[in-house]
């Protein structure tokens, strides 16, 4: 598969879970990939690709920072010559704090990370692909934007202002060739959801995991890098604007039973 | 090309034509063998004798999917005929009639719901023991954002397509355990002949101006969401409305 050949593409999150799963799909299809991340596994992602003969390079930085995400946008394009996907997919899960005792500072924090970092990235990476009319930004959300119980309440709310933010900046991009779009990842083991992961494995209850979902697992990080590509790609060329779950169906039922996050 | 359905029988109502036919192209060039589905063996004919020109392995069928009998029948001969049981259904066969509330005759809502909602579950109801079979498949069904976003004149259009969203994420919620994802498209404004003989030249241009994409999109850009939600890269998808209308809905009007 070969469909983003001679493409650009910026990752954000990429060092662990759906980013470099999503990094490295994307340099299978033929991308180029800039691998974006706040700690060392950042520089793993990018080796791995290379050593699999794709190209890519990494930068350690914090993607939630106004100057930070200008500088990657112009890495990119000094690095490989242009941009044209941006997948913003960092995130943090906030606290279960009792809701009645959460800080303005915590929230504020969520807040940055999950939500103004996509603001950012449609800010830099979408004056680049304005002005050359082409380019798909790619934005991750989650589940609990649509429902609660899924997540912390910071979390779900931040992540919500994303489904938003997909739909007000592709109708704000309307006419340029700029399309934005969320993924909407169920429960999926990645670095934020570890101790999840490894709550239930030490209770001897793993199999319990996914199970209020329809198709009663959780999901595979690969399983969101495929959504991703395909956001990325000219396949999705006619879908803007639009909130892609990737969920084993738990956001288009009602609710099997508690969900415990 | 990719070759994300490599072997896979992928069964598409509606397959003559428009966007029915792009689908079974773009399954062709993945590698899919195509059960081509219509009610007219007349528009069939030069339709899968141009996929088979390509080198795809297309046969045609003709059945009315309203028919529960007929089709149960038809998925029967499929398995035989192409030796595999059905791995993928895209059920996009449609008779719609855009009409005032006063005009709508029971005829044609009889008609349109027989080949829309009850054809679906035919065809579901036939195409599940199979996928379960082969251990697992997928269904992806045509909807439209007129289930959410009715215009002019789609009455019984906009309950036909809403009903579609509906058995699907039921179905979804009943085939998990059998290993079937069933996912609905909801297109905008597509330019097949059909949709745009039924709008004049401004209607269309104002139309166009609504939507962030500025143009209606082509059946081959609803062909690339169904391959997707078709293959395993879709694998965690499950009972999902995947919209594709050049963010025509986003804004408020």
């Amino acid at each position: 598969m070969k469909r983003l050949e001679g493409k650009r593409a910026v990752v954000t999150g990429g060092g662990s879970g759906i980013g470099r799963a999503s990094a490295i799909r994307f340099a299978r299809e033929g991308a180029s990939v800039l691998v974006v991340g706040r700690a060392g596994n950042t520089e793993e992602t990018a080796a791995a690709i290379r050593g699999e003969g794709g190209i890519a390079s990494a930068l350690i930085t914090d993607a939630a920072v106004e100057e930070n995400v200008a500088e990657i946008v112009r890495r990119c394009v000094a690095e490989f010559g242009g941009l044209e996907i941006f997948f913003a997919n960092i995130g943090v899960t906030g606290t279960n704090t009792p809701l009645l005792e959460q800080t303005v500072e915590e929230w504020s924090e969520v807040y940055r990370i999950n939500t103004i970092s996509c603001f950012l990235a449609i800010k830099y990476a979408g004056r680049h692909m304005t002005a050359q009319g082409y380019g798909s930004i790619i934005l991750t959300s989650s589940a609990a934007s649509l429902r609660a119980n899924a997540g912390a309440i910071s979390y779900s709310a931040s992540k919500a202002a994303v489904n938003n933010l997909a739909q007000t900046a592709a109708n704000a991009f309307a006419g340029t060739g700029v399309r934005v779009n969320a993924v909407l990842p169920g429960l999926v083991e990645t670095q934020l959801t570890r101790k999840v992961f490894e709550d239930a494995r030490a209770r001897g209850v793993e199999a319990k995991l996914g199970h209020v979902t329809p198709m009663k697992r959780p999901g595979r990080s690969e399983e969101i890098a495929a959504a991703a590509a395909f956001l990325a790609s000219d396949d999705s060329s006619y879908v803007d604007g639009q909130l892609l779950s990737v969920d084993g169906g738990v956001s288009s039922t009602h609710p099997y039973g508690r969900i415990a996050l | 090309m990719n070759s994300r359905l490599q072997g896979r029988v992928c069964v598409v109502t509606g397959a003559a034509r428009g966007i029915g036919l792009a689908i079974a192209e773009r399954f062709g060039q993945e590698g899919g063998r195509i059960a081509c589905v219509d009610v007219s063996a007349r528009r069939l004919e030069p339709a899968v004798e141009g996929l088979k020109s390509k080198g795809f392995d297309a046969r045609p069928y003709e059945v009315d999917v309203g028919k529960r009998d007929d089709v149960h029948a038809l998925f029967a001969r499929i398995e035989r005929e192409f030796a595999a049981p059905v791995a993928v259904l895209v059920n996009n066969a449609v008779f719609a009639r855009f009409e005032p509330l006063a005009q709508i005759e029971v005829e044609t809502v009889d008609r349109m719901f027989a080949v829309g909602v009850h054809g679906l579950i035919w065809t579901t109801q036939a195409a599940a023991p199979q996928m379960e079979r082969r251990g697992g498949g997928s269904i992806v069904n045509l909807s439209s954002v007129s289930a959410f976003n009715p215009a002019k004149d789609s009455i019984a259009y906009s309950a036909l397509k809403a009903g579609v969203v509906g058995l699907s994420r039921a179905s979804a919620i009943e085939l998990s355990a059998k290993k079937i994802r069933v996912n609905v498209i909801a297109p905008g404004m597509i330019g097949t002949p059909a949709s745009i003989a039924q709008f004049d030249e401004a209607t269309i241009a104002t139309r166009q101006a609504e939507m962030p994409a500025g143009r209606f999109g082509e059946p081959e850009e609803i062909a690339a969401l169904a391959a997707f939600l078709a293959s395993d890269d879709a694998s965690y998808i499950q009972g999902a409305v995947v919209t594709a209308d050049g963010g025509w809905t986003i804004p408020a009007r």
